[in-house]
């Protein structure tokens, strides 16, 4: 008997043990052994073989009862459903129904129910749990430093902003290329720059250089990894950074087009005025350079000078013009 | 077998992936206590090792102590968390594991909204064979959730990130954006010209 039952049992590979009621909830596990077949072939009796063949299909048990009537009110749910799993209808004590109804019907219930099972669950990740694994994790945390606390603090003492994504999916491949790709900014004013080096190195740049905030981008994603591409920035940086400093030869050949802001001295609306006011006769009679130094002296012309650099370099708008009307009236003694 | 093999990964895939820092002590975590459950009922019963198809080989020591490397913690001014998908209740649950794994570990919340969704639309042929008038419409739509986080750490954002990250859905994407901040390094402090006068290119 014991022997002809292990055979079966062998053969089948697959029979409930719901007489180990300790087993992992709602499983219905495999296990070929000596216990199981001896207490299974206990209960269902010796198989009927009358007319139907050399091997009968074993009847079918009944199932016990679901586990979710044993479970006390106050159990420990985290120890139900401590991983991802799916939704199994004997384990969850909830009177669920989920679908779409038919006419003149309910949703359907959960014995069975796809819909439940296809929907990714967060039964394992109750507010219970979670804190369970925030407890756990909290010493691999680290604080901010509480000096921090407003941004203008963090970009006077840490100016460099470097920006990169990383991509979670599934798919083929867990690798994304745009996960490469970094960005650094920089204000210019944190940079220990003088007037020669900033235009130098706006020059450089070009595009890259926002002038509302002042701020220097370089979006580097030329190399395959992003470590690469974050040392390919900072190289970047240091480079432009030290270029700008040098004064090569033919920097000396700058024109007044190549000038990034109007500039007054030597230019003709100096000449224009200066010209004026000597044909006018303002100041006493005297060798040219004399006079001119004297009127450039004088603080209307000081105001027109401001009025005409404004003007040219913040463009046209009610308060530039009407600071140039005022200083050319003083200016003409109009 | 699946959920004690999920839970004995969850707890010591931080052993192996943080690095320098591993520490699963005698803190009983819910996941510990689980793991320890399982293995105290399963010991009365006398059923063979063959029976279990992954027997525990890998854990049995006590993990090391907590590490502290020299190197200074990155900084993240800002990191965004975008989460990508079909299902809006799936994200709706999602933003309210996450932000409360952020209030549990002590990280700040700026922002969590939601930005529209996005919807692919195809318009097809209703029938194999001519009946061009007829015709049926399919959409793809994409919901989107994001949480922005300021003011932490490298390692909180290490922690949290993959905490996050190995508890996403099925079915969900997620893009993270960091925003770093980082000192003036040393060498772009002074120009190097200043004390020699030979020109040579500066070194990184």
């Amino acid at each position: 008997m014991a022997s002809h039952t292990s055979k079966a049992i062998l053969c089948l590979g697959r029979i409930n043990v719901s007489g180990l009621g300790h087993q992992k909830p709602g499983s219905r596990v495999t296990y070929a052994t000596a216990l199981s077949v001896n207490s299974s072939a206990g209960k269902t009796g010796p198989p009927d073989r009358s007319g139907r063949g050399p091997f009968v299909r074993r009847p079918r048990r009944d199932a016990g009862e679901p586990r979710t009537e044993k479970m006390p009110v106050d159990q420990d749910w985290t120890a139900v459903y401590p991983a991802a799993a799916s939704f199994k209808p004997n384990t969850v004590p909830l009177p669920m129904r989920m679908g779409y109804p038919m006419r003149g019907s309910v949703p359907p219930e959960k014995q069975g129910n796809l819909e439940l099972i296809k929907i990714p669950n967060f039964l394992h990740l109750t507010p219970a749990a979670i804190k369970k694994h925030c407890e756990a994790l909290k010493p691999f945390c680290t604080e901010w430093p509480s000096a921090l606390d407003s941004d203008a603090k963090c970009d006077e003492h840490f100016p460099i902003k470097v920006t990169s994504t990383d991509y979670v999916s599934a798919g083929p491949s867990v690798r994304n290329p745009s996960a490469r790709i970094v960005n650094l900014k920089v204000k210019l004013s944190s940079l220990n720059l003088d007037d020669h080096a900033r235009k130098k190195m706006l020059k450089l740049v070009g595009e890259r250089y926002c002038k509302k905030n002042d701020v220097l981008t370089i979006m580097a994603d030329s190399c395959p990894l992003r470590q690469q591409n974050y040392d390919y920035a900072m190289y970047l940086l240091t480079v432009l950074y030290h270029e700008s400093w040098k004064t090569e030869a033919w920097e000396a050949e700058k024109t007044v087009a190549d000038m990034e802001e109007y500039i007054w001295e030597d230019s003709p609306s100096q000449k224009n005025i200066l010209d004026t006011l000597v044909r006018m006769k303002v100041a006493g009679e005297g060798e040219d350079e004399e006079v001119r130094e004297q009127l450039l002296g004088r603080s209307e012309v000081q105001e027109y000078k401001d009025s005409v650099t404004r003007l040219k370099n913040e463009g046209e708008s009610e308060s530039t013009m009407l600071q140039y009307k005022e200083a050319v009236k003083k200016v003409l003694n109009l | 077998m699946a959920a004690p093999m999920a839970l004995r990964r969850e707890l010591f895939s931080l052993a192996r992936i943080l690095p320098g820092i591993s520490h699963l002590g005698p803190r009983a975590s819910g996941a510990c206590t689980g793991h320890r459950k399982y293995n105290i009922v399963r010991s009365p019963l006398p059923l063979t090792s063959s029976t279990f198809f992954h027997t525990a080989t890998v854990f049995s020591s006590t993990p090391p102590a907590i590490t502290v490397t020299e190197e200074p913690d990155a900084l993240f001014q800002r990191v965004s968390v975008l989460v990508k998908g079909h299902d809006r209740a799936v994200l709706d649950s999602y933003e309210f594991f996450a932000t409360m794994a952020a209030k549990e570990l002590g990280i700040n919340i700026s922002k969590v909204y939601e930005p529209p969704k996005e919807a692919d639309r195809l318009t097809l042929l209703k029938s194999i064979h001519v009946y061009k008038k007829h015709r049926v419409q399919y959409e793809m739509r994409t919901y989107y959730r994001c949480i922005e986080l300021s003011h932490l750490t490298g390692s909180t954002a290490q922690v949290y990130l993959e905490y996050i990250q190995r508890n996403l859905p099925e079915g969900v994407a997620m893009e993270v954006t960091k925003n770093a901040m980082e000192k003036v390094p040393d060498h772009i402090l002074e120009p190097m010209w200043k004390d020699d006068t030979t020109d040579d290119k500066p070194s990184q």
